[in-house]
């Protein structure tokens, strides 16, 4: 057990003794050893909870089911959840959209050294320089501070594909999108995807069928990407969550990009501003 | 020109200000490209980035929206959202591989029939030079093919 595994548990059992939450959302070891989600209502459970690199999946999409009373004249339930310095961004994003409230939720923040996918650093990592989470109410802490990685320029891979021609572009999309086997994992492991009725499976109208061509795929990461505009905050649990390691993150930071140069947002700084997509500005006027 | 690509274009026009641009052009008489086929929307707001992609995805070779000049919005703020949904949409299609070229957003009033057929004719000859969408080819199993297959 790591000193963070530690915090965590420590924090967690003070949470559910003294009654503050009645669930904690955390990581614990599956029987094959990899990081799943724990739901820990029992403050002996919660020597279950763990903290490693594995853990890649952004547990802040877990608060959705909990973000309505179980029942008439009952209040929301509180939860605390353990979260990574990206995961708290998706916080702020549901706060600003009114799906969770503030003083529902404790924050377990966790200073984050970068986790990985497929025992690969995932890309964002590479570049991240932010390890603390911008809100949080336990912060746990590692003994020695995280060092910040020296390359700061986040968009180097899009930079080199925004400079092939549209051929090769095609070409590489064509190939990643054709491997989808369209399961939705990566809209189920996403926050800010929280349709009751998605359009990849709407029927009236029905938007797109249900065929496994590279149309149709493409049809639907590009919608997801685009529902996505000014909203993800890029923890890479789609990419996480993907079982065909299709390189969706690209999408999505394709667009952060755009929306950081045309509109100086980045997605969760606070939950007050809203997404670009959804306001205006009388005054601009854009390139399109 | 017998073998000449014919691009197929669909275009979204405002109720308000370019659907009737269009027909100030047929009332005037201007003759535009038979190429594009006009959907009537409220409002350049109302054309969701899912209908582009759609008409990309069921074999449009280029896609148009036009809406009123800034400013000039019957619902005061439907095409400055519009804005800033196909900046960021014209990118993200670039990025996939399909020329943004094939997308195209402009503003055009009810009183300006002459650009409305300028617009259209300039927009129709750019997509017949960039070729038809590689899209549809991606498809395993075309119509056809599959009427192959099935008989």
């Amino acid at each position: 057990m790591t000193s963070l595994e530690n915090q965590i548990r420590n924090s967690a059992r003070k949470f559910l003794e003294d009654g503050q939450v009645s669930c904690v959302i955390g990581y614990e070891r599956d029987a094959r050893g990899r990081a799943r989600p724990a739901f820990i209502v029992k403050a002996d459970d919660t020597e279950r909870l763990i903290w490693d690199s594995d853990c890649s999946l952004n547990l802040v999409n877990y608060l959705h089911s909990r973000k309505s009373p179980p029942g008439k004249d009952q209040p929301i339930p509180k939860t605390a959840v353990v979260v990574r310095p990206c995961d708290v961004r998706a916080i702020q994003l549901l706060i600003n959209e009114q799906q969770l409230k503030r003083e529902n939720i404790k924050i377990i923040g966790i200073t984050c050294a970068g986790t990985d996918i497929n025992h690969q650093l995932r890309t964002e990592c590479e570049f991240c320089q932010e390890r603390i989470p911008l809100i949080y109410d336990v912060l746990v802490e590692p003994e020695k501070p995280v060092e910040l990685p020296a390359s700061q320029d986040a968009y180097a891979d899009i930079e080199e594909m925004e400079s092939w021609s549209s051929e090769e572009r095609f070409d590489f999309w064509t190939k990643e999108f054709d491997r989808c086997i369209r399961c939705y994992a990566c809209r189920q492991a996403c926050p800010g995807c929280y349709c009751f009725e998605c359009v990849a499976e709407q029927v009236d109208p029905h938007w797109t069928s249900i065929a496994l061509e590279v149309p149709e795929k493409m049809f639907f990461h590009v919608m997801r990407a685009f529902h996505l505009a000014g909203r993800c905050v890029g923890c890479g649990a789609c990419e996480a969550a993907c079982p065909m390691n299709i390189p969706l993150g690209k999408l999505n930071r394709k667009i952060a990009k755009e929306i950081l140069e045309l509109f100086g947002y980045h997605t969760g700084d606070n939950s007050e501003n809203l997404p670009p997509l959804v306001c205006f500005n009388p005054d601009e006027r854009l390139k399109i | 020109m017998p073998n000449q690509f014919e691009p197929k274009i669909v275009s979204f026009l405002c109720n308000w200000c370019s659907y009737a641009g269009a027909d100030l052009a047929g009332t005037s008489r201007i003759s535009y490209p038979q190429n594009i086929r006009i959907i009537r929307v409220p409002c350049s707001g109302r054309v969701d980035p899912l209908f582009v992609v759609k008409a990309f995805l069921d074999g449009a070779d280029g896609v148009m929206v036009l809406g009123c000049h800034p400013g000039d919005c019957h619902y005061q703020q439907g095409n400055y959202i519009a804005q800033r949904r196909y900046s960021i949409m014209h990118r993200l299609l670039e990025f996939t591989g399909i020329e943004s070229e094939r997308l195209f957003v402009d503003w055009v009033s009810a009183s300006e029939g002459k650009r409305f057929a300028e617009v259209v004719t300039a927009f129709t000859e750019r997509v017949r030079n960039l070729g038809p969408l590689p899209l549809i080819g991606t498809k395993k199993l075309s119509k056809e093919k599959f009427q192959e297959v099935a008989s």
